[in-house]
């Protein structure tokens, strides 16, 4: 019950963070999107470890983690060159 | 699920509903940072605290890992989206208090070279 709750919560979270992808002004919006997706999506396999007690999923927290600040950094860099552009 | 697990699970999900929705509604991209960028990793130590307290030591301990990679990361990557967007529109602020602080330390550096 608590569970499904959580995992409809970090749902709804992430499909904000959709419209904000698709609606963005800027760049920078889509990307703190994304990021905020994959915060949910670590949430939501958290919830599920919880709920069934299993940790096999609890491996990809790091590795989404990682992914998810490698891609910010890159996209940082990419706006910020991209802006000195004329 | 225990009572105390479900409290902070239910806890951790309802800042992740405010990154969210704080995501979708601000007006300004700095507000739209700060409501995410702040949120979602505490949502994530919180729910991480949940799952800890079900899964045992193992469990605990492979959370610990990745909540410590989050909070190290995440904000560096919010803070440098925040550089971005300040270095590409300069004029969404009116006043610029980052200016004089990063002359000084661009003459720093001049300096040190």
């Amino acid at each position: 019950m608590i569970a499904t709750l959580t995992i409809a919560a970090f749902v709804v979270t992430a499909t904000c963070a959709a419209i904000r992808l698709v609606r963005g002004p800027s760049l920078a919006d889509r990307v703190i999107a994304l990021d905020v997706a994959l915060v949910s999506l670590m949430g939501a396999i958290a919830v599920h470890a919880a709920e069934t007690g299993t940790t096999t999923y609890l491996d990809l927290l790091v590795v989404i983690a990682m992914v998810g600040f490698t891609a910010t950094v890159a996209a940082t860099r990419f706006i910020e060159h991209e802006g000195a552009r004329p | 699920m225990s009572p105390i697990a479900a409290t902070f699970a239910a806890v951790g999900a309802a800042t992740a509903l405010l990154a969210g929705v704080g995501l979708l509604r601000f007006a300004t991209a700095y507000a739209r940072f700060h409501a995410a960028g702040k949120a979602s990793p505490v949502a994530f130590l919180v729910v991480a605290a949940a799952a800890a307290i079900e899964t045992g030591w193992s469990g605990a301990a492979r959370l610990a890992v990745a909540a410590v990679a989050l909070v190290l990361t995440l904000p560096v990557g919010v803070h440098l989206l925040f550089r971005a967007v300040h270095r590409t529109t300069p004029r969404a602020m009116t006043i610029d208090e980052l200016a004089a602080a990063e002359s000084s330390a661009r003459r720093a550096g001049e300096g040190r070279r």
